[in-house]
């Protein structure tokens, strides 16, 4: 039996080597930066300095800002997307000519690179755009210098590309979870004289709600992490920068300062934890949330 | 469950699915007629609707050189990385369903434990692992990191899994070895949960920014996305050619999405946790 677990273990090795060296030794080694005041191109090797990195992020507007606004960015769209995509997923579930065809025509926005993703709505919110020419037909005045060059509208403008790019990614889940519930719940619902409303409200909602708190849960994951977007719309102008901007800027752009900004990292790398920590104990109750 | 509905309702259903289809696929459609614009024509709302179409900024694109470098860039390390993908997913996913191994558990747990670690705290590191390890700004670093990928093995391991040993066995007694057992025996077997794997891998990496952004500098390397994003960011905008570019970098996906629907959606619902 002994080759037999040799045998395994030299099937697994890929995994095994790919996580320590591109998991779990980056994970240790990024923490060790966060305590140094390690520069790629300063002459003198990192030396440790404590928590002073830690303590200069908390009074460093920059990162105050990004982080603020990687909570708007997070606790904006999780709402929004999630009713949406609920919203999408209900409209698609029932039988009807062309189902096939709307689900995948949703979906489509989700299969798109976000570079591209990000270029289209940059001409689209452009001053003289499509997206401006159809807020001045509702009646809206669109800001002088197109959405994306002014501070009131620039992240949330963002915000709105994100939710319609992933509304069909979590539609998708929905479909799923909604599929898992058994007929006869609606049957029996039926027979008690339940109108749909009240079925809908009493059956569906409370079943859904699993799957609802895992689409917020890879939701936040995926959001408190926005770059390219941001990267490719505004290069954090226009109070649209983040954590993860702030990353690369501090770390990669020009300065690299890997020290500072892998602590900047961590904070966020905390955070995300706490989060995700949160969103379990939630989903692991028994009683329903809302 | 077919209901047969009121004709009002049925009308209102579909007016309301016709309104989002237009949301959802407007972007992309101008994305297109933007690409088939003649300069001569300015970018504005009307546009949408006026007949003239041209290929020129195709070609353009193309006359240009660097396209079909970028383009070749996209392929080749979208095609390398699909590929490990596949072998290497399905190696380990064996390893994890079929045998009890000394640290099994942990192995397991280590995979969980990456498909929730959010990405942007290996930025750094995976950037000076590379530059110091040499491989920074060649197909290397475009490669080596993302040949295993956590949620490709999950979803072998759980394929494997649900099929009964059999087969393997009566291999083994035949003494084939533990290699050959594993490509003509399992492989072949596995074919559903590889076509999953390998389309979801292929879309991943064909969009993939951050990445090849950050562990490459020069012009030679980029791939497609990475391209199309430093091009905006010179010159002014320059519309036609943009949409044009990102037009060649989204129809293969999207013809690729087509074809393969089902293996993207039971992929995505199996288990994508992570993009």
């Amino acid at each position: 039996m002994r080759s037999r677990s040799l045998t395994a273990a030299l099937f697994a090795s890929p995994w095994t080597v790919s996580f320590a060296v591109f998991w779990a030794f980056p994970l240790l080694y990024s923490l060790w930066m966060g305590f140094t005041d390690y520069q790629l191109l300063s002459p003198h090797p990192p030396r440790f300095i404590g928590l002073d990195n830690y303590r200069a992020l908390f009074s460093d507007a920059d990162f105050i800002s990004s982080l603020k606004n990687t909570f708007i960015f997070v606790l904006g769209t999780i709402p929004v997307s999630t009713i949406v995509s609920l919203c999408l997923a209900l409209l698609v579930n029932r039988e009807f000519k062309g189902r096939g065809f709307f689900r995948s025509a949703y979906f489509m926005p989700w299969v798109t690179s976000m570079v591209v993703v990000a270029l289209i709505f940059t001409n689209l919110f452009e001053r003289g755009g499509y997206i401006a020419m159809l807020a001045r037909m509702a009646g809206l005045e669109p800001p002088v210098n197109g959405f994306l060059y002014d501070r009131s509208t620039a992240l949330y403008s963002i915000m709105a590309m994100d939710v319609w790019m992933a509304a069909g990614y979590y539609m998708l889940i929905f479909l799923a979870g909604l599929k898992a519930i058994p007929d006869e719940l609606y049957e029996a619902a039926e027979i008690a004289g339940a109108s749909a409303w009240r079925q809908f409200v009493s059956i569906t909602l409370p079943m859904l709600r699993p799957v609802a708190l895992f689409i917020v849960v890879i939701n936040s994951i995926k959001s408190f992490q926005v770059f390219v977007e941001i990267f490719v719309m505004t290069k954090g102008r226009f109070d649209t920068s983040t954590v993860v901007y702030f990353v690369y800027e501090t770390g990669l752009q020009t300065q690299f300062k890997f020290g500072y900004a892998s602590a900047a990292a961590y904070v966020l790398f905390l955070i995300i934890g706490v989060f995700s920590i949160l969103q379990f104990v939630l989903m692991r109750r028994k009683e329903p949330v809302w | 469950m077919v209901i047969r509905r009121p004709p009002l309702i049925a009308a209102l259903h579909y007016a309301v699915l016709v309104t989002l289809l237009v949301v959802m696929v407007g972007p992309l459609v101008w994305m297109i007629r933007v690409a088939l614009l003649d300069k001569a024509l300015s970018i504005s709302g009307e546009v949408l609707f006026s007949g003239a179409v041209t290929l020129q900024n195709f070609a353009d694109l193309f006359a240009e050189g660097s396209l079909a470098r970028y383009l070749f860039n996209s392929l080749f390390v979208a095609a390398v990385v699909t590929a490990g993908n596949v072998l290497f997913c399905v190696m380990v996913g064996y390893a994890l369903a079929r045998f009890r191994f000394l640290s099994s558990r942990l192995t397991f747990m280590s995979i969980v434990i990456v498909m929730m670690i959010p990405v942007h705290i290996v930025i750094i590191p995976l950037y000076l692992i590379c530059l110091k390890g040499g491989i920074y700004d060649t197909y290397w670093a475009l490669i080596l990191p993302f040949l295993v990928n956590p949620v490709g093995i999950f979803l072998a391991r759980q394929y494997i899994e649900s099929i009964p040993p059999s087969m393997e066995e009566a291999a083994r007694v035949d003494g084939a070895s533990e290699m050959r057992i594993l490509l003509s025996v399992v492989m072949p077997l596995c074919k559903p949960v590889i076509a999953v794997l390998a389309v979801l891998a292929f879309i991943t990496n064909w969009n993939s920014f951050l990445f090849p952004f950050i562990l490459t500098s020069g012009d030679e390397l980029r791939t497609l996305p990475v391209a199309l994003a430093l091009m905006q960011g010179h010159q002014a905008v320059d519309w036609q050619h943009l949409m044009a570019g990102s037009t060649v970098a989204v129809l293969p996906v999207m013809a690729l999405f087509f074809v393969m629907q089902r293996q993207v959606v039971s992929g995505i619902t199996a288990g994508g946790i992570k993009q």
